[in-house]
């Protein structure tokens, strides 16, 4: 495929150096692209030598009529040749942008999901995506259009100018003692006018910010009738967005015609000087109609100068931009020592593990415990405390200092791939991929499986029915796209693709909190399905859902600050107990009204 | 990105008259503006044309007949017109790109307004990606249609006007043999247009879906990884980059014959000229400068036929920008105020529900016949199995719908007769997914109430039990939040819209399972917060947390749209009916489990 070229291997100090070196495999019809360009300048350059012959040599010469029709062949000769020039130039070009353009695209989506569970935690997943789409469209454009147009500008320089050297070489001077001046004023406009931009950009996005959050919170402004104050809000940002437009559109407004003026002044010049001779007869007439001709398209080139120098920079940012993304280390899946040979049982042992984001701030701090194979362990306390980090370690999705043992086996031996294919998530926000509940169903595993396996699964997560109603069943596309899943039915699509998974170790980071009463009983039952015979870890908010747990773990700051099951638990002071006194007081009273209010004592519903 | 998604709806949209019509109204304000800009156009095209026409006199009127005196009137008069001409370009540059502002602007303030009055019956089906489309890059389509495309059209009619009225006037001969060039071009430049279009369509489509792809591919990494998915993954995605190359390669060999095709047409107008007018020339009946002025001519008619072409060829997508940016604008609001609506400074009286009926779809009720009256500081607990009807009853009391059948009084007044305003800024609203705008702590909790001081805020904010927590920030109340809130917790956010209600001082407070996502000791600090707002104040509360629903002065059970029962908690319990089963089922397991651990 187009992935061969690994293209770290390209990155260098040197932007240029980089850019050049991604070209790898396309280097010769890239240059072939820019000779195309160099000979559809040659072309339009011969033209104007046609057009001296033409008009010294054959216009109104007697006896020269019988060439007539072959010079009027000879241009449409000259036009063909351009046109043929110019289109493999165009084709050449797009073929070199789009093959790499192509391989970036494969390594970059390749490249981010190699990357550690660090680099994304700490990279805003907008900016991931703008990177790889609008930069690397800036990339394809400037590789297949601007890098050709750039081509075009220089060679049609290079071309006229020395075809004006061997007109006259006094002419050629002369044609060119504007170029640094409008070159100058060109840098010096375009890098403003980039200044400029930037600052407009910023407007539009804060535009957009503010009424995606009028959008997205319609709610509260209706809520609190804050109409008038959101007009003005947007108000403000619109009108900032529009005076920034037209400081920008001011710089326009300058550059093109005071380039105007300058070019006026070269073609006066070169007019002058350039007919004067002709009218001493240094020059003939054919000479001068060709050098008119030229000189335009020497003065094209040099207006264009100044856009080209911004798209260049446009091109080279973005460059930057995903060669960021490149330069980061991935993390290797399939890198380890010890290869389990089959289903580990899943005894786990932490010893003194450690563990921290930033150097700063240590999220675990000294963390020891051990479960037996198939016990069910479960993870309480505060937001922030390390429960979510300590079970990430697992698959080793974050690198720890201490020791941690899955069978005896130190868990840096073992690749990340094995233990990510023993070790299955069901996570408080269920994330579901835009193709049919089957494929989702069936994304985690590699073996093969039978439709039977899949309904199954389903059914074990209690959410067979719920797909059987759709009018596509099992081929009904989530997401976007398709239908949407309440929030209870993504959460036990997820859990039949992880029963499914029949994963060794099984992971349950509060996956029951964001559903509604019914939707988490029924949740519960199947989780105690899918809990048998795996070790399992279970982080919850409701010390319901824990209390049947072989080893309770109560984390504060990074510590075990209470382990124990919850009979010894409630038995001690602690946040357990704060927890549970909170949880159960309720309860109580319930319980209390309930004995009021009923004779006998309640008898359990079920 | 999100525009990407939502570009779809862009297929053959049929060029509507009316569509136009109302593009170009957009312009009318400032008509004197489109005037002023499309006579320098017309302007600019006559400099072009005579830039020209003084190579045929500098070669015809001084160089072949000798004339130095000759040569610097020409050469005068041609210095002077570059600097006319570069006033005419500085004018049109401006003042076509300032009507383009201009214009950009009128519609995203014309549509932000609009959408402040749009109903929730919008939002519900309508995305917000969607709209946003609209107004950041459709209007953006609109404004370039009716300055640049217009002025590229008008420059290019006049330009092929200009320029063959000067051919006739130098030689009307070889004008005529050069005029049947023309339509050639046209035809070719706009068949070739057409072409590039669909191709680049097709590009556009695919992209979106990789645009998505690495949408999800990020989004989604942490699942991926952890389901070591990344191989099939890859696999499946290089499938559609090399959809992307053919088509996009496809598309760019077609942009790259473009401008051969139409230069080879003008080249046969070139060579007509050589030969036509070297037949004339020899004749007499012709000049070098004549020909040269042709030549001249001749090629540059491509570039204003290129132009448009360009612009025909995408007006079919700015008129499919316009339908749409025209369905937000012309989407009414379903819920009004009455002419002369009253403003009331407060809520006062009993709440009435008197025989409301309500659907979203017509064959769905929600609501039926549903009748309550509400005394003023009562608390009202609605709870009952989603989809029972909750959120509607509430909804329809801040009038964010209006009963399809009965009515709601507040006190002796039907709530229509009120503005909507006088409703809704009297009501402080805490919701299950707290939303925050990006700014300061002090900025959001001053959206309850825009003058209140900085006393009053913190005070709000102690009573909400989210002062201890914003004083250990960096920046205590002047913490930026982050986009939507990012930086906080959801706790931390849902104390904050809690504070900001509080703030708001509001005469009814309602409440939307304000706590299910937050964890227990953050849960009780919100519970306490709650209960401050509520002492006194007409409050109503969707929940399923028992000790808010307990505190209730009464208790409503909503099934299937009515009420199935009501009553204090003391009394429900002891009728033993739908709500003693909600609760018995709901709790009784897990306190048979502590029950059977504490004995």
């Amino acid at each position: 495929m187009t992935t061969d070229l690994d293209l770290k291997s390209t990155l260098s100090k040197r932007r240029i150096v980089g850019m050049w070196r991604m070209l790898t495999g396309y280097r010769a019809i890239f240059v072939g692209a820019f000779l195309c360009v160099g000979l559809a300048a040659v072309c339009q350059t011969v033209f104007y030598y046609l057009l001296r012959y033409f008009t010294d040599d054959v216009l109104g010469v007697e006896g020269m009529r019988h060439m007539l029709p072959w010079v009027a062949a000879g241009f449409l000769g000259l036009a063909v040749a351009q046109g043929v020039f110019t289109f493999m130039g165009g084709r050449w070009a797009a073929k070199t942008s789009e093959s790499v353009i192509r391989r970036l695209r494969d390594y970059l989506y390749d490249h981010v999901q190699r990357l550690t569970f660090a680099y994304h935690d700490k990279t805003p997943t907008g900016d991931l995506i703008q990177r790889s789409t609008s930069d690397v469209d800036t990339l394809r454009r400037f590789f297949g259009e601007e890098s050709i147009g750039l081509g075009r500008i220089v060679m049609l320089f290079i071309v006229n100018f020395t075809a004006l050297l061997t007109l006259n070489v006094r002419l050629a001077l002369i044609s060119v003692v504007v170029v640094p001046l409008v070159v100058a004023i060109s840098i010096y406009f375009f890098r403003k006018i980039g200044q400029r931009y930037e600052v407009f950009q910023e407007e539009e996005a804060k535009l957009s910010t503010t009424l995606q959050e009028n959008l997205s919170g319609v709610r509260v402004v209706r809520a609190f009738a804050r109409q008038e104050y959101e007009r003005e809000k947007f108000e403000v940002t619109n009108r900032g967005r529009y005076v920034s437009g037209r400081r920008l559109l001011l710089l326009h407004a300058i550059y093109w015609p005071t380039t105007d003026v300058l070019v006026g002044v070269q073609l006066v010049i070169g007019y002058a000087v350039g007919a004067g001779m002709a009218i001493d007869g240094t020059i003939t007439v054919g000479t001068f109609l060709a050098y008119m001709g030229m000189l335009t398209w020497i003065m094209w080139p040099i207006r264009n100068i100044g856009r080209l120098i911004v798209q260049m920079s446009m091109a080279l940012v973005s460059f930057d931009r995903v060669s960021e993304i490149i330069r980061v280390d991935r993390e290797p899946l399939d890198v380890g020592t010890h290869r389990p040979g089959g289903r580990i049982k899943g005894e786990i042992v932490f010893d003194d593990v450690r563990f921290a984001y930033s150097e700063e701030m240590a999220v675990l701090n000294g963390i020891n415990f051990r479960a037996e194979p198939g016990q069910v362990v479960a993870l309480v306390g505060p937001t922030g405390s390390g429960k979510t980090s300590l079970v990430n370690l697992l698959p080793r999705f974050y690198e720890y200092q201490g020791s941690i043992r899955i069978d005896g086996v130190e868990l840096r031996d073992y690749t990340r791939r094995d233990l990510r294919e023993q070790i299955g998530f069901v996570l408080q926000e269920p994330f579901l991929f835009s193709r049919t509940i089957k494929e989702n169903i069936m994304y985690g595993v590699h073996r093969e499986v039978t439709d039977e396996d899949v309904y199954r699964a389903a059914k074990a997560a209690a959410v067979h029915d719920v797909i059987l109603r759709f009018p596509q069943g099992y081929e009904t596309v989530v997401g976007e796209k398709g239908v949407t899943l309440s929030g209870g039915q993504k959460q036990r699509v997820t859990l039949a693709r992880t029963l499914l998974k029949d994963p060794a170790i099984l992971i349950l980071d509060d996956a029951t909190s964001s559903v509604d009463t019914e939707t988490e009983a029924a949740i519960r039952d199947a989780l105690e399905e899918l809990m048998p015979g795996r070790t399992t870890f279970i982080i919850a908010h409701r010390l319901q859902t824990v209390m049947n747990a072989d080893l309770i773990l109560v984390l504060d700051k990074g510590r075990i600050v209470q382990h124990g099951t919850h009979d010894e638990l409630l038995t001690q002071e602690g946040t357990y107990r704060r927890i549970y006194d909170l949880q159960s007081q309720i309860e109580d009273e319930l319980e209390e009204d309930l004995a009021a209010v009923t004779a006998t004592p309640v008898q359990p519903t079920f | 990105m999100e525009e990407e998604v939502f570009e779809d709806d862009e297929t053959n949209t049929p060029l509507s008259g009316r569509t136009v019509t109302r593009i170009l109204q957009q312009v009318v304000p400032y008509w004197k503006l489109v005037i002023f800009f499309l006579s320098l156009v017309v302007l600019i095209t006559i400099s072009d044309s005579i830039f020209t026409y003084f190579g045929k006199l500098l070669v015809d009127d001084a160089i072949i007949p000798r004339d130095p005196v000759a040569l610097r009137s020409i050469l005068t008069n041609f210095a002077i017109l570059s600097i006319i001409s570069a006033g005419i370009v500085f004018g049109f540059i401006f003042i076509t790109g300032l009507l383009g502002e201009k214009v950009r602007y009128d519609l995203r303030r014309k549509l932000f307004h609009h959408l402040q009055e749009l109903t929730f019956s919008y939002f519900d089906k309508t995305a917000v990606g969607w709209i946003m489309s609209r107004v950041t890059s459709d209007t953006e389509r609109i404004a370039d249609l009716v300055t640049w495309g217009l002025l590229d059209v008008v420059w290019g009619i006049t330009s092929v006007l200009v320029a063959t009225g000067f051919m006739l006037f130098i030689n009307w001969r070889l004008a005529l043999l050069v005029m049947i060039t023309i339509p050639l071009l046209v035809g070719v430049a706009y068949y070739f247009r057409r072409l590039i279009l669909t191709q680049f369509r097709e590009v556009r489509r695919i992209n979106s879906k990789i645009t998505g792809a690495y949408n999800e591919n990020i989004t989604g990494v942490r699942v991926t990884k952890s389901l070591a998915r990344e191989d099939k993954d890859l696999t499946e995605f290089q499938k559609l980059t090399g959809m992307m190359f053919n088509a996009s390669y496809r598309a760019n060999v077609l942009s790259a014959m473009f401008l051969p095709a139409v230069q080879f047409i003008s080249a046969l107008g070139v060579a007509a000229v050589i030969f036509y007018g070297g037949l004339l020339a020899l004749r007499g009946e012709t000049t070098v400068g004549q020909i040269q002025a042709f030549i001249g001519y001749v090629t540059f008619m491509i570039w204003p036929v290129q132009e448009m072409a360009r612009v025909f060829a995408q007006m079919q997508q700015s008129i499919a920008s316009g339908e749409r940016v025209f369905s937000l604008l012309d989407a009414v609001p379903e819920v009004m105020d009455k002419p002369g609506a009253l403003e009331t400074a407060h809520l006062e009286g009993d709440i009435l529900f008197d025989d409301v009926t309500f659907y979203y779809e017509k064959d769905k009720p929600v609501l039926r016949n549903f009748n309550l009256r509400v005394r003023p500081g009562d608390t009202i607990a609605l709870v009952g199995p989603t989809g029972g009807g909750k959120s509607t009853i509430v909804n329809l009391l801040c009038r964010f719908y209006e009963p399809k059948d009965g009515r709601i009084l507040f006190g002796e007044h039907d709530y229509t007769d009120l503005t909507q305003h006088a409703i809704q800024s009297r009501i402080g609203m805490v919701l299950q997914t707290p939303h925050l705008f990006s700014g300061t702590i002090r900025e959001n909790l001053r959206y309850g109430r825009l003058d209140a001081t900085d006393d009053e805020l913190v005070d709000a904010a102690r009573l909400a039990g989210a002062h201890d927590f914003i004083v250990t920030l960096e920046n205590g109340y002047d913490e930026q939040v982050g986009e939507g809130g990012s930086k906080l917790s959801v706790g931390q956010k849902q104390l904050i819209s809690l504070a900001r209600a509080i703030l708001a001082d509001p005469d009814l407070f309602i409440m939307d399972e304000a706590t299910s996502s937050v964890d227990t000791l953050t849960e009780a600090l919100i519970q306490r917060g709650m209960e401050t707002m509520m002492e006194g104040r007409t409050s109503f509360v969707i929940a399923h947390r028992l000790s808010t629903i307990k505190r209730a002065s009464r208790i409503l059970v909503i099934e299937d749209g009515r009420i199935a029962e009501q009553g204090t908690h003391a009394e429900l319990i002891r009728a033993g009916g739908h709500y003693y089963n909600l609760y018995t089922r709901q709790f009784r397991r897990e306190r048979e489990v502590a029950l059977g651990i504490t004995n």
